[in-house]
């Protein structure tokens, strides 16, 4: 009896630290949205803190990223392919390619690869501005953090998470053509209708959100868990460990949730 | 360390910018967006296996696809397909469309424009689908041969048919391996077959002399093949006197056109006798020679012809 108590207790203790924890990123993202939509949010210095984000998280990564992107799509398309010619499939081959690789799989993993380099060294770095006092310190001189260093970080991560995903599956749609017919023009117009027969505009429409949705979690779950800190320095690195963990979470329920509204 | 930030970011966003904007009116332009489209309604028994965005292909081109498949007030099926403007172009008033479903892969719907001369199929037409699904035809065939084999089973069963006709056509294979070989075999016994080759021996006797007669025939035929067309033959001497007889005749005639031409003279000119009796000397000559020739002639002929009675040729 003593036990059963015992479980239920620490499963209504969880609970609650979960409804917590999701209501303060709910609550830290309702303000993020309020600080977008304020008009005074909007000057010089926004936007060049907003500019220096977008350099340090995907222009700095390009090259890295593009080889990256280069090596996974030519090793899936390969597979594909010869899976496809060997099952007697290889007309649909084209269709299945893209649709795993550019509409899931390159998402994913750009948000992925973004989480792990940048999502970490924020929630790092909030972490240690919250022990540090250095967020209270920048709000007694009037430099708002949310304006100066929380909605920057959060706008650059969803601006890289969609540009290197875009960059990333024009590459990818380049390698799949050379891959299927070569060095000739004479797949274009089947291409094409493939192309367009899974790019709907819903489709593309579902890919953006899903996009934003991406760099919405890899940038503001990190803040959030930093925010979230113990005024302790030991406290960092579990810190940390929660908001990598939130992150890797969030990324597979926006993926599942994206792929059970187009296919359910 | 952050030498041209600025530029490298506008690089960034303005490449992603455009890159993502061109790859949306590409998609756009792919899926006809820019362009009109044909639209048709196909008719058929039951949707089965048909739903939206399946292709319509024509030469294994895919030009358009099903847009929706719905039941009408009548419970009928309504099926809603488009076709590009530039895939339209190839559909026909007599243009067939098919449903195809392949055992492995996805279906589609194919169109055949035998005659392309025909005129253009309108837009908003309805056109007749006819559905070919070799699954359903499956079980059928299972049907047919499992009574083929049912057949097969019957007809080699120990006491069958096949069996009897093997155990007979073994019997003929033995006797033909008799004395008398294939007849025994077709006549049943060496008894039957005996007379027939006793017979047979008797012909070979009666064609031998049969062979005998035709000789003495042959040799009859020969010599009087001799006499006739030998080269020295009948046949050959009276060609011989008639080519005789027209070069003679053409002497004649030669000789009588002098004549004619020498009396013109004579009577013309009187003058230089001299010449004119020269002349009719010659003429003289001349007449007598060709007399003397179809003398020549006629005595070459009665002895050659045979008209004479004194013949001294005779028959073998």
């Amino acid at each position: 009896m003593e036990f059963l108590l015992n479980f239920v207790e620490r499963t209504g203790a969880k609970a609650v630290g979960w409804w917590g924890a999701t209501f303060g990123v709910l609550a830290f993202l309702a303000e993020v949205l309020s600080t977008l939509a304020r008009p005074a949010t909007w000057n010089r210095a926004t936007l060049d803190t907003i500019v220096k984000q977008i350099y340090f998280t995907a222009v700095q990564i390009l090259h890295v990223y593009l080889i990256y992107v280069l090596a996974i799509s030519w090793v899936i398309i390969t597979i594909t392919l010869s899976t496809a010619r060997n099952v007697g499939l290889f007309d649909a081959a084209a269709e299945m390619i893209i649709r795993v690789l550019l509409l899931e799989l390159l998402p994913f993993l750009t948000a992925l690869l973004i989480a792990l380099r940048s999502g970490s060294a924020i929630n790092t770095e909030v972490a240690l501005m919250k022990v540090n006092n250095e967020l209270d310190a920048l709000s007694h001189c009037k430099v708002e953090p949310m304006q100066f260093e929380f909605l920057p970080r959060i706008a650059g991560g969803v601006v890289s998470v969609i540009g290197l995903t875009v960059l990333g599956s024009v590459l990818t749609l380049l390698l799949a053509y050379l891959a299927i017919y070569g060095l000739s023009a004479t797949g274009l117009s089947a291409f094409s209708t493939t192309i367009s027969s899974v790019f709907s505009l819903p489709v593309l429409f579902g890919l953006a959100v899903k996009c934003i949705f991406f760099g919405l979690a890899v940038t503001t779950l990190p803040m959030a868990a930093g925010l979230e800190t113990p005024k302790k320095l030991f406290m960092v690195p579990v810190s940390v460990l929660r908001g990598m963990m939130r992150v890797f979470l969030a990324l597979v329920l926006i993926e599942v949730l994206s792929l059970a509204l187009k296919y359910i | 360390m952050f030498k041209n930030l600025h530029l490298k970011v506008g690089l960034f966003v303005i490449a992603v910018l455009a890159l993502a904007l061109a790859f949306l009116v590409y998609v756009l332009h792919a899926r006809g967006f820019f362009e009109q489209r044909l639209h048709l309604q196909l008719a058929a028994a039951s949707a089965e296996g048909i739903s939206p965005g399946m292709p319509l292909t024509f030469s294994g081109m895919p030009i358009g696809q099903v847009t929706s498949v719905n039941l009408n007030e009548a419970g009928g099926i309504v099926i809603k397909a488009e076709v590009s403007k530039s895939g339209a172009r190839w559909l026909r008033t007599d243009s067939s469309f098919n449903l195809d479903k392949p055992l492995v892969g996805g279906a589609k719907i194919k169109i055949s424009s035998p005659d392309l001369s025909s005129p253009q199929l309108p837009d908003n037409s309805t056109v007749l689908l006819l559905v070919s699904d070799p699954t359903q035809e499956i079980p059928l065939l299972i049907e047919r041969v499992k009574n083929i084999l049912a057949n097969v089973e019957h007809i080699t069963r120990q006491d069958g048919e096949l069996n009897g006709t093997l155990a007979n056509a073994k019997t003929i294979t033995a006797r033909m391996s008799g004395k008398y070989g294939v007849l025994e075999g077709v006549l049943g016994s060496e008894e039957n077959a005996r007379p027939v080759v006793n017979s047979l021996k008797n012909l070979e006797g009666l064609t031998a002399k049969l062979n005998e007669v035709s000789a003495k025939v042959d040799a009859m035929l020969a010599k009087t093949d001799r006499w006739l067309f030998a080269a020295d033959g009948v046949s050959e001497q009276s060609k011989q006197a008639l080519v005789q007889v027209r070069a003679m005749l053409a002497d004649a005639q030669g000789s009588l056109k002098r004549v004619d031409e020498l009396l013109k003279n004579a009577v013309a000119i009187s003058a230089d006798v001299k010449d004119g009796t020269q002349d009719l000397a010659k003429l003289r000559t001349d007449i007598d020679d060709s007399v003397r020739k179809a003398n020549d002639l006629l005595n070459d002929i009665n002895r050659m012809w045979p008209f004479g009675g004194d013949a001294d040729m005779k028959l073998p």
